[in-house]
């Protein structure tokens, strides 16, 4: 490049600026200064006389240096784009600096801009062109790329163009490429630019740069460069120093090139033929022999070049990875630098080594470093040096070494910093699980894990432990033993309070004989931590004692008195007011065998992908690669049925308090996922308003009316009188549905011969099938309560519902009750979410008359809009919003869902506040729905 | 309670630091150099919170005052007392700069151990101060005077010391206000009002009891009352509103109280008696009348028209009318009939000079305003014309009905007395928009 320094290119008005401008003594002094020159300049532009280019030059330098210093410019473009035009070299070049700097992209002079380029790339001095491509690649915007796309590859393969400019053009279009892959058409001139690594001069670097984007973009047509970059590697490696005497760097013969020429091989798999592949491999073993040759001088830069060549070829021998004799010396070459005073080498050696670890070749080989890696994570001062190390051990563990490592790792948990530890826990936690031979190992050490690094243990962690333990019946009365001895710590952490909770819940009997951990020591130790502990716990804690009540009978009244403490009855927790109540309840209530039942032991678990894995996943993607089964999430379903379960049986006895009912959950953090517990929840809030009004039925009535409430509703007591009380629960879906009907004996006598069955009347025949999934027991005792469940499928549309004939004996006087089932066509009808428009259109297209029922009526409610969505919702139709123009009106449609047929069914219901009347309208494509869902609304508005 | 002080020069160095509470570290000055004086934004926020340390500062010309406290000390008295402390280095050594402050290093650290004890202000009166801390050599002080010194700042009256004696009892009054003011191009007043100060610099003999009068519309209106007869008499004299007034120490403010009356034995030597703002009824000396046009796209025209608004026998001075001009100016014409008018690139604006004006005449200025075409279309945000200036009355018409002086030991009485009162009014902030 011309140098600047000659006399008339010299600048001194610039000179004196910039000394001027340093020279200030205060901000506002040099904004002052600033202020000046810019006015100065101004006036210079705008000076009817032309400037000549040495001055344009001069002040355009200077508004670069303002600019520089931090000021906006917002004038002097022009004059820098004249400077493009000129001829010297030096005002071209501060021309195209000022554009690369202070030109946006979106400005008007683009196009004069793409215009002086163009005549400057297509100039016959290589500086110009220099120039040109420097611009385009500092700007490098979209129009940049599609202006000249074209233009840069041309120069990149032409014949006459010198190797400076060749370099410049292979830079400029791997920027252009960067900003706008799809402008180039790379196939067309794919081989030329292949063959630009058989070029002489060593301006290749550039040129393999270019080439190795390529070959990201399009493989397939850059296939050809592998052999060439063998063969220029090849020559580079075999080269002494002294041959490429331009490139060799500190002893090091071309190390850029190298170590491009070594990425870009990554990009394909290993070459086919064996001359490529038999040289490629020739290379690779010459680098690694380098490495052993003593080094040819002690300056940093010479060991650092070399090093970055070596790391790379190791980098290419784990990709090709079917070389064993070239991975076992690479990992030797590795294990070295793991002792070396480099901190930077140790990193990449540790690094390198864990890919290493899971190459089958190579394993064995990495495994003889453990004592060292162990080592280094010990002492090393680095933390992410560490971090590696303990990345590798991670990677090097299997059966024959895993307790070793485990016990190093979690030794080293002690004192690890704190922003590895969470993943060192999860790391400990799958490596235990995974090589764990022996459960009582496993439990002992997730224990001696919880009870280090407490704080860092997640979830997933604890939730893995207590499902393992729950499906190894082997582990369980360890597990019952060791988390008992661990709880007896002065203090323990919560997760510890957690798992043992609930180890001690589902297997405390295992370990009850003991005169130590008796029942009662069992319950005073874990009652000893509750009050230490965040609701989440406390709500678990109260779930083991319930547990713990029907486990241990003899500790139930210690137990009640806890679970009534006002501390727990009165918590401003809902969740554990709830639970408390319910449990005591329940606990006082039933029966033992009912208690047994609902709080049998968990069944255990479906194996499925650890969730842990799946965290650690999360946390580093690349990292892993070992796979387990089980989840925990699973396990909060199956606790969330069983927990709704109990309440199930539960609101058949007794209304709950708490009008906002919650979720079942055994953690009140797990969002719930199944739907059922849902389903079941509505249930409850029914029990609150429906058994008032249903009061007494007499006893061979049939209980018509009774119906109507559960036209809206899946729940409630269907009948009861002074002998009987009957609850039923019903769920739907599409076509299906389930009625779980529950006979509570209400006298202090047997109930005998109790039956109970479904009869279908002629008009049902053929409509409704109809299976009982358990029939209920043929005695019912004085004031115990028996379970029925019935299944049903709706093939056609059917009006009214089935009859449920009861018959038992009171004392020895037979009885008979027919009771109408809450199974209605309406139930089988799914909501159908719909905008204005759809609406509208499919309401006209049910224009015929059969199609429709319409009825005008008096309301016998107080007219509210908000009331009556409720109530359409109820129906089992979607309230629409939005669709009817008049707001006070209730638009609603819904499907039927029968085997045999989908019946649609769109409603319309305008109320009339004066006159107190509504008008409804249905329409259905099959008019008798229309007109039974007409009648059947019509007594509810 | 100031837990610090540190004065630094504006390239952040530390010249003093005083620390006076344990609670405050070594390196809070470091935090306040890094945080505010090389902050990368500027900071306008006079308090700024560290690290739970508030730094109060202020900056005079180039040397950052800034104290420093942990507690939840009132700022405005903290800035108060920032101020009396320039006042004093001022009276000690003249202008505040790194060189001054360089060369009467002792000074400060002494007047720093004076004015503030573990971190409350003490006396910050000058001319006390000046009693027992000298730019001179230390000399020994006798017995007397010891006694005196620690009787005067220990007594009732800790501002003068007995015994002074004069042969011509003389006393100056200044009354100083400046105006303030925002106008709209069309000449409606959008926001005005005047900081006043009255100074007095006496040299009166004796322990004098003075008392202070004024057109203070409270106290003509409070003596209306008593005497209905005079309110018509005194009706055609303006009273002045004075929205708020603080006093020297001296001022006895119960009888301000009761009977609105300033009443005090004043300080010896200069001291400022009370500071003022009013805001109602203020003639404003000056009219700015703006006349801005675009012409071209590349020219515009500014024409501006100053009247003066006083008695025409007053003459104002060192009028100056600062026209600031767009960012892409490249060439100014200017044309002016009175004074200097010149374009000053460095600040980006027509500067016009008068040395005097009388009241009620007129003068113009027009400017043609050359403009460079920009890349980008940024609009000009027109910032409002300023102006400055002196002229020799209150503009907020506030006029000393009477100072009377009573010294009962000693034999000289009102009359004797020589007494001074000038009026000065300047300009602070007064800009109109154009």
């Amino acid at each position: 490049m011309p140098t600047v320094s000659s006399r008339g290119d010299a600048m001194r008005g610039l000179a004196v600026f910039i000394s001027d401008i340093r020279n200030c003594k205060s901000k506002e002094a040099e904004s002052k200064r600033i202020n000046k020159e810019l006015a100065n300049i101004r006036s210079k532009f705008k000076g009817d006389k032309t400037l000549d280019g040495y001055s344009k030059k001069k002040y355009v330098c200077k508004l670069l240096f303002i600019f520089l210093l931090g000021h906006d410019i917002d004038f002097g473009h022009m004059e820098a784009v004249n400077l493009l035009s000129s001829n010297k070299y030096t005002e071209k070049q501060i021309g195209y600096l000022f554009i690369s700097v202070l030109v946006s992209s979106n400005s008007d002079l683009m196009k004069l801009i793409i215009q002086n380029i163009k005549n400057d790339i297509s100039s016959p001095k290589p500086v110009h062109v220099n120039l040109a491509l420097h611009c385009i690649a500092n700007i490098g915007s979209v129009e940049m790329s599609e202006a000249f796309g074209q233009e840069v590859p041309k120069l990149l393969v032409s014949a006459h163009a010198s190797a400076s400019v060749k370099q410049s053009a292979a830079l400029c279009l791997l920027r252009l490429i960067r900003t706008l892959p799809e402008a180039m058409t790379y196939a067309e001139w794919a081989s030329r630019v292949i063959h630009l690594l058989n070029d002489q001069h060593m301006w290749l670097t550039a040129a393999t740069s270019l080439i190795h984007t390529l070959s990201q973009l399009s493989p397939g047509d850059y296939k050809g460069c592998v052999s060439l970059a063998v063969s220029r590697l090849s020559r580079i490696v075999t080269s002494t120093y002294t041959d490429l005497q331009d490139y060799t760097y500190y002893f090091v013969p071309a190390p850029w090139l190298s170590v491009k020429l070594l990425r870009l091989l990554q990009c394909y798999p290993v070459p086919e033929e064996p001359a490529v592949r038999g040289r490629l491999v020739e290379c690779l073993e010459t680098i690694l022999n380098k490495c052993q040759e003593p080094p040819k001088s002690k300056k940093v830069q010479h060991s650092n070049s070399k090093n970055a060549v070596l790391f790379e070829a190791i980098n290419l021998i784990i990709h090709i990875d079917s070389e064993p004799n070239l991975l076992v010396r690479a990992c030797n070459q590795l294990g070295q630098f793991l002792q070396h005073r480099e901190t930077n080498l140790r990193y990449l050696a540790l690094e390198s080594m864990c890919l290493l670890a899971g190459s089958e070749f190579s394993a064995d080989a990495v495994k003889k470093h453990r004592e060292t890696v162990i080592n280094a994570l010990k002492t090393e001062r680095d933390v992410s040096v560490r971090q590696r190390a303990v990345d590798l051990l991670y990677a090097m563990c299997d059966k024959t070494n895993s307790e070793e490592i485990v016990a190093e790792m979690l030794a080293y948990l002690k004192k690890a910093d704190y922003a590895i530890r969470e993943e060192m826990v999860l790391k400990v936690a799958i490596l235990s699980e995974k090589y764990a031979s022996d459960y009582t190992w496993y439990v002992d050490t997730i224990l001696k894990l919880i009870r280090v690094a407490g704080d860092y243990v997640s979830e997933e962690v604890w939730h893995r432990v207590i499902q393992i333990v729950i499906n190894r019946d082997d582990a369980q009365g360890y597990a019952a033993k060791t988390v008992f001895e661990n709880l007896q710590a002065p203090a323990c952490h919560e997760n510890m309070v957690k798992v043992g909770g609930y180890i001690l819940g589902e297997f405390g009997n295992l370990i009850a004989g003991d005169e130590r951990s008796s029942p009662l020591v069992q319950f005073n130790l874990l009652h000893s931590k509750f009050h230490l502990c965040t609701p989440s716990t406390r709500a678990l804690l109260l779930s083991t004692y319930i547990k713990f009540i029907n486990l241990f009978p003899e500790i139930k009244p210690t137990i009640q008195n806890v679970l009534q403490n006002n501390n727990q009855l009165r918590n401003a927790d809902v969740e554990l007011q709830q639970r408390a109540l319910e449990y005591s309840q329940l606990s006082s209530i039933t029966s033992q065998d009912v208690l047994a039942t609902v709080l049998e032991e968990m069944p255990p678990f479906p194996e499925r992908e650890s969730s842990i894995l799946a965290k650690l996943k999360k946390k580093k993607p690349a990292s892993v690669q070992v796979s387990l089964v089980g989840s925990p999430s699973l396990l909060l379903v199956s606790l969330t049925v069983q927990m709704s379960l109990i309440r199930a049986y539960f609101s058949l006895f007794y209304q709950p308090t708490s009008i906002g009912y919650h979720l079942a959950l055994f953690s009140p953090t797990y969002p719930l996922m199944h739907k059922t517990p849902v389903l079941l929840m509505d249930a409850f809030d029914d029990v609150l308003t429906l058994p008032a009004d249903l009061g007494e039925s007499p006893s061979t009535e049939s209980t018509e009316h009774a119906n109507r409430p559960f036209m809206f509703k899946n729940s409630g007591v269907l009948f009861e009188n002074a002998l009987i009380q009957v609850g039923v629960k019903c769920e739907f879906k599409e076509q299906y549905g389930r009625v779980g009907l529950f006979f509570g004996n209400k006298t202090g006598n047997q109930l005998q011969n109790f039956a109970a069955a479904v009869s279908l009347g002629p008009e049902h025949q053929g409509k409704i099938n109809v299976a009982t999934q358990k029939e209920p027991p043929s005695q019912i005792d004085g004031g115990a309560q028996v379970q029925h469940f019935i299944n049903l499928e709706c093939i056609s549309m059917f009006s009214g519902s089935p009859n449920l004939q009861l018959r038992y004996q009171h004392s020895s006087a037979p009885q008979q009750v027919t009771l109408k089932l809450p199974v209605i066509i309406n139930k089988f009808m799914e909501g159908v979410d719909m905008n204005s428009g759809d609406f509208f259109s499919r309401w006209k297209q049910l224009g015929q008359p059969t199609q429709e029922t319409q009825k005008i009526f008096q309301a016998r409610h107080p007219i509210d809009t908000e009331a009556a969505r409720t109530k359409l919702t109820g129906f089992g139709m979607c309230a629409l919003t939005n669709v009817d123009p008049n707001p006070e009106n209730l638009v609603g449609s819904g499907i039927i869902k029968t085997k045999t047929s989908q019946i649609g069914c769109l409603l319309r219901l305008e109320p009339n506040k004066q006159a107190k009347m509504y008008r409804l309208t249905v329409r259905s494509s099959v008019g008798e729905a229309a007109a039974l869902i007409c009648s059947m609304l019509e007594e509810h508005f | 309670m100031i837990g610090g002080l540190f004065l630094y020069n504006h390239k952040g160095e530390v010249l003093i630091s005083r620390i006076y509470r344990d609670d405050i570290g070594r390196n809070a000055c470091d935090a306040f150099r890094v945080n505010v004086i090389h902050a990368r934004q500027h900071v306008r926020s006079p308090v700024t919170n560290i690290a739970r340390t508030s730094f109060f500062h202020t900056k005079r010309g180039n040397i950052w005052l800034c104290a420093v406290t942990k507690q939840n000390v009132n700022a405005v008295m903290v800035f108060e007392f920032l101020m009396k402390m320039i006042d004093v280095m001022q009276s000690y050594f003249g202008k505040i700069n790194e060189e001054n402050i360089k060369n009467n290093f002792v000074l400060i650290y002494e007047l720093l151990d004076e004015v503030l004890d573990f971190g409350y202000p003490q006396k910050t009166d000058t001319g006390i101060l000046k009693t027992f801390i000298t730019q001179q050599g230390i000399k020994t002080q006798t017995k007397e005077e010891t006694t005196q010194i620690t009787s005067q700042v220990t007594g009732q009256i800790g501002w003068r010391r007995e015994g002074i004696k004069y042969r011509r009892n003389e006393l100056f009054l200044d009354v100083l206000e400046s105006v303030n003011l925002l106008m709209s191009p069309q000449g409606q007043v959008l926001s005005a009002h005047v900081a006043g100060r009255v100074v007095m610099k006496s040299f009166l003999s004796g322990m004098p009891e003075c008392k202070f009068g004024m057109n203070d519309k409270l106290v003509l209106d409070k003596g209306n009352k008593t005497n209905d007869e005079l309110s018509k008499n005194s009706g055609g004299k303006p009273s002045i509103a004075i929205d708020d007034c603080t006093f020297h120490q001296c001022v006895k403010l119960s009888k301000f109280e009761s009977e609105r009356s300033i009443s005090f034995i004043p300080a010896d030597g200069e001291f400022e008696l009370m500071r003022y703002r009013t805001t109602k009824d203020i003639s404003l000396p000056f009219r700015v009348i703006p006349l801005v046009r675009d012409i071209a796209r590349s020219k515009m025209e500014v024409k501006v028209v100053l009247k003066s608004n006083f008695k025409p026998t007053l003459l104002a001075q060192k009028i100056e009318i600062r026209i600031p001009t767009p960012l892409n100016t490249s060439g100014v014409q200017v044309l002016c009939m009175k004074g200097k008018a010149k374009y000053k690139a460095s600040e980006n604006a027509i500067v016009w000079k008068m040395k005097r004006m009388a009241g009620m005449k007129e003068s113009q200025i027009s400017a043609e305003i050359e403009l460079l075409p920009t890349a980008e279309k940024k609009k000009w945000s027109r910032p409002p014309i300023s102006m400055n200036f002196e002229v020799p009355f209150a503009p907020s018409g506030l006029k000393v009905r009477y100072l009377k002086v009573f010294e009962p030991k000693l034999n000289y009485n009102d009359h004797d007395v020589i007494k001074w009162v000038r009026y000065i009014g300047k300009s602070g902030l007064y800009e109109t928009r154009c």
